[in-house]
């Protein structure tokens, strides 16, 4: 018997047109202008501090999500916001290099028959719900105590830098679509890199 | 030609490469859309293929668009018709892929609103409200619950709070009861689970409730995928005088069964809502996806008809560049036949009305060039011939005449073709004549007709014997006329000087032997019979013996001439100084005839000359003698002797002429001046300017007599300065060639 799942079939023509988009998109006036973008990400304050021997970061982050994307999450879209950290060993006559990175990746989703918002550490797999979105982002933008590096990992007498940054992440849907965000600047959350000395 | 075959080739093979590109592209899009794994590996191959494959696709078309556009405004042969054909095919692909693609999109969006029907969207909504309601009824009693046991916990001391805490709680059916103090310390905890784990701190949300004195209640999902019930109350602990507050939160699970369905009813609802979504980007993308391949449908469509058209175009294409070349003249064009169809057999056709058109100009040429060597022969021919041949169309114009028809009439003919023969005549006295005596036949109709003509100019007589034959035309009338001559003034002057010298040497041996007897005998008739006679008799005999006696002598003398006259030595051709040679003879006469003033005139630095110098001498004796003899009687005799080297015609000659202020010659007795026994003096014999003719004629010299305006006559000849130079005179002479190298 022939089964209708308009998800699946959303997810293949979603696929057939990933080849339309890369070619006819460019170009075509879909991607709308940066400047109406109503969402952005931002890093308000960063910092680390040695415990133990461990640097744990502590940081605050503003996340403020476009129409558009709060418009997927209403509709039951789960939304990724990956929080990338680099530790990077500063050097005086070549190029500086990343020694660590650190991502950290959280599903948030809404529930529409319990009318709360899911916050889930796929790195961990802890999730919490929230009544708003307000606390939802307010609790995804405060990290607290989060162990980034072992300082035996680094060398003494070396000067690293930390940065760190936020962005909403659609590797997770259909490639198709991912094209078609790619030129929605509405998709395009992602906030500056915020830089650190090490303190050690 | 190699270099474009190549780059058609090269071209070929891109386009069919990018169509090939673009069909393993939708391949792979047909084997991977099923597979998101495959997909998101091959997304970046399909993406460069379907790129590289569409502007390989693009590119060549825009090639062959900007070189149609070229030919076309160039003008080159089928650009045109190709054009005609490109734009007829495109049209016939763009049609039907424009309502393929309008019912697509049709078929596209209806297809896809009809899948958000408003009573599936109700269903759901209900389906929801439906799960929601029966949570809050589950969220209710177990607020409830938890309120009732956070009253009778309100009574506990702290001691058994746990002990109590457990059993309530399994009375109620929760998983996990925690107690808290107003600092979020924990009091107590009981749980069922045989996993002891640390109790969370209570959330934000959960602590501004109770500060508030309000409940908390949520349905919190679980990361196994069930869903349970959580509920804060805070109640006031009435163990203490502080009576703090202190807040209770409870775990009440949902049992597996109504768990799933809430998660369903939520799923459901969840999708449903994406796939609102997403509809518009939905249909978005099968719009774009169907406009890509409809697009590349119609490159390879347009390029398809850029090919097909080439094909068909080609052949009409080699066809008129074939055509041009025949009718350049290039006949040995070959086209190549591509196909077995109508196209195929008229190129085919071509082929061998070209090769016919080469055979048969071969062979005209070949009969032409028989012609040519024919006509050639026959133009060398008439050059050759001494007899002159005078073609004439029927309007007397003349349409050919050889060399020797204009030398023998004194009129170059050669390069008066179309000329009429009636202009070329006029102010030519022998030419007048003759077409006066050839129009007296023509006028009176006769085809054919033979007659000997005599011309009269100013050098003398010309005696032609001439024939004509009316060349036959259309409709019995005449195409024109053919009249054949030769002048035979030489050959009757030829054939009267031999009688003159069959007649001299006939007197000189006639009549010279019985002179001398004749002589003797009167002289001995004289001294015999003189003596005895009387004086009257004597004196008739001594007169008549006498009169014998001189008259033989008389005779003698003219016998010897005559005898000189037929005598004709060889040439003894010898280099001399003609110059030398006239002044001793000038000098000669000048002591004999002293009341004769002779005045020679002659170049020192003339070249010597080649030729029989006792023959010249004698030239210029009897010029000079004759002159003399024509002044007898005259006080102021004059004669002028002019001799000098000259090129005529590019034949280097010596000119002698003699001129005197005598009497001159008698009018009408030019022409014969030069016959033996014609003379117009009284003592001549006539004999004296024959000799000089035959002598200047035995060099190959001409020699013209006449009356000098001023009174007197003029006798001029030339004769060649070398041997060279008589070669030429002799070519130049047809008819006389033979004659003079004989008698030289």
């Amino acid at each position: 018997m022939f089964r209708f799942s308009p998800i699946e079939l959303l997810k293949s023509s979603r696929r057939l047109a990933f080849v339309v988009v890369a070619v006819l998109v460019l170009g075509t006036g879909l991607a709308q202008d940066s400047i109406d973008r109503e969402g952005y990400f931002e890093v308000r304050s960063a910092s680390t501090q040695a415990v133990d021997g461990v640097h744990s970061l502590d940081a605050r982050l503003q996340l403020v999500l476009s129409s558009e994307a709060l418009a997927a999450l209403e509709s039951g879209v789960t939304l990724t916001i990956e929080m990338q950290m680099q530790v990077i060993k500063v050097k005086r006559f070549l190029v500086d290099s990343v020694e660590a990175e650190l991502t950290v990746r959280h599903e948030l989703e809404f529930r529409p028959l319990s009318q709360r918002y899911i916050v889930k550490n796929l790195n961990s797999g802890d999730q919490d719900s929230f009544a708003t979105l307000y606390s939802a982002l307010n609790s995804l933008g405060r990290i607290q105590g989060l162990p980034v590096i072992d300082d035996a990992l680094l060398e003494p007498d070396r000067s690293y830098r930390l940065r760190l940054r936020a962005m909403l992440n659609t590797q997770q849907y259909p490639a198709s679509l991912r094209l078609l965000f790619f030129w929605r600047g509405q998709w395009q959350l992602q906030s500056e890199w915020f830089e650190w000395l090490l303190e050690r | 030609m190699v270099v474009r075959t190549l780059k058609r080739i090269v071209l070929t093979l891109l386009a069919v490469a990018a169509v090939v590109l673009v069909l393993a592209a939708l391949f792979l899009l047909t084997q991977t859309v099923q597979r998101s794994d495959d997909f998101d590996r091959l997304q970046d191959i399909i993406l460069a293929i379907n790129i590289a494959g569409g502007v390989i696709l693009v590119l060549i078309l825009i090639g062959n668009l900007w070189r149609l556009l070229r030919d076309y405004r160039e003008n080159v042969p089928g650009a045109k018709l190709k054009a005609r054909m490109v734009g007829m095919f495109v049209g016939l692909a763009v049609l039907p892929l424009i309502v393929v693609f309008y019912f697509s999109i049709q078929f596209i969006n209806r297809g896809i609103d009809s899948w958000f029907n408003v009573q599936v969207e109700e269903g759901l909504d209900n389906a929801l409200a439906l799960s929601r309601a029966a949570i809050e009824f589950r969220k209710r009693q177990n607020l409830v619950a938890t309120t009732q046991i956070a009253q009778r916990l309100a009574s506990v001391p702290d001691r058994q709070l746990v002990f109590e805490l457990s059993m309530l709680r399994r009375e109620s059916g929760a998983s996990e009861m925690t107690v808290y103090a107003d600092n979020s310390r924990v009091l107590a905890r009981s749980t069922d689970s045989a996993v002891a784990t640390l109790p969370k701190p209570l959330t934000e949300e959960v602590v501004l409730q109770i500060q508030q004195e309000r409940p908390f209640v949520s349905l919190e999902p679980l990361g196994t995928g069930n869903v349970e019930i959580r509920t804060a109350v805070a109640y006031i602990y009435r163990g203490t005088r502080q009576r703090p507050t202190r807040a209770l939160l409870a775990h009440f699970p949902v049992e597996e069964r109504l768990g799933n369905m809430i998660n369903s009813v939520e799923n459901s609802f969840s999708e449903y809502q994406q796939l609102v979504f997403f509809r518009e980007d939905l249909k978005d993308l099968l719009t774009l996806t169907l406009a890509f391949v409809l697009l590349l449908s119609l490159l390879a469509a347009i390029y398809g008809a850029f090919l097909l058209s080439r094909r068909l175009v080609a052949p009409i294409q080699d066809l008129v560049a074939g055509t041009r070349a025949v009718a350049m003249g290039d006949f040995d064009t070959r086209l190549p036949t591509p196909t077995r169809d109508e196209i195929g057999f008229l190129i085919s056709s071509f082929n061998d009305m070209t090769q016919r058109l080469a055979t048969a100009r071969r062979e005209a040429t070949l009969s032409q060039a028989l012609v040519e060597a024919e006509r050639t022969n026959l133009e060398v021919i008439l050059a050759r011939l001494s007899t002159g041949v005078l073609a004439l169309e029927a309007d007397l114009k003349i349409r050919t005449a050889n060399q020797a028809a204009g030398s023998i009439l004194g009129v170059s003919l050669e390069n008066r073709s179309g000329d009429s023969i009636r202009d070329v005549a006029s102010g030519n006295a022998l030419l007048e004549q003759f077409v006066d005596v050839a129009c007296v036949h023509l006028d009176a109709g006769e085809t054919e007709w033979r007659e000997q003509i005599v011309l009269r100019g100013e050098v003398g007589r010309r005696i032609l014997t001439c024939a004509c034959t009316t060349l036959p035309g259309d409709d019995d009338t005449a195409a024109g006329y053919v009249i054949v001559f030769d002048d035979i003034t030489g050959l009757l002057q030829a054939q009267r000087d031999a009688a003159w010298g069959e007649v001299a040497r006939r007197l000189a041996h006639e009549i010279k032997n019985p002179l001398t007897p004749i002589q003797l005998s009167a002289e001995r008739m004289r001294r015999k019979y003189l003596a005895t006679m009387d004086s009257d008799e004597a004196q008739i005999l001594d007169r008549a013996t006498h009169t014998i006696v001189q008259q033989v002598e008389a005779m003698k003398e003219m016998v010897n001439a005559f005898s000189d006259y037929a005598r004709a030595p060889d040439m003894d051709i010898s280099r001399f100084d003609l110059d030398k040679l006239a002044h001793e003879i000038v000098d000669l006469y000048r002591t004999q005839e002293s009341n004769v003033k002779i005045v020679l005139t002659s170049d020192p630095m003339m070249p010597l000359v080649e030729g029989d110098q006792g023959r010249v001498r004698q030239i210029l004796h009897n010029l000079i003698r004759n002159a003399v003899e024509a002044l007898e009687g005259s006080s102021d005799g004059r004669i002028d002797v002019h001799i000098g080297a000259a090129e005529i015609d590019e034949v280097e000659v010596v000119q002698i002429r003699v001129e005197d202020n005598g009497p001159g010659f008698q009018t009408g007795s030019v022409s014969q001046i030069f016959d033996p026994y014609v003379t117009t003096k009284p003592k001549g014999t006539g004999l004296g300017l024959a000799i000089v003719k035959k002598l200047v004629e035995e060099h190959v010299g001409t020699i013209r007599a006449k009356n000098r305006s001023d009174g007197g006559a003029m006798i001029s000849i030339r004769l060649p300065l070398s041997e060279a130079a008589r070669e030429k005179m002799i070519a130049r002479m047809p008819g006389r060639t033979e004659k003079r190298r004989e008698k030289a």
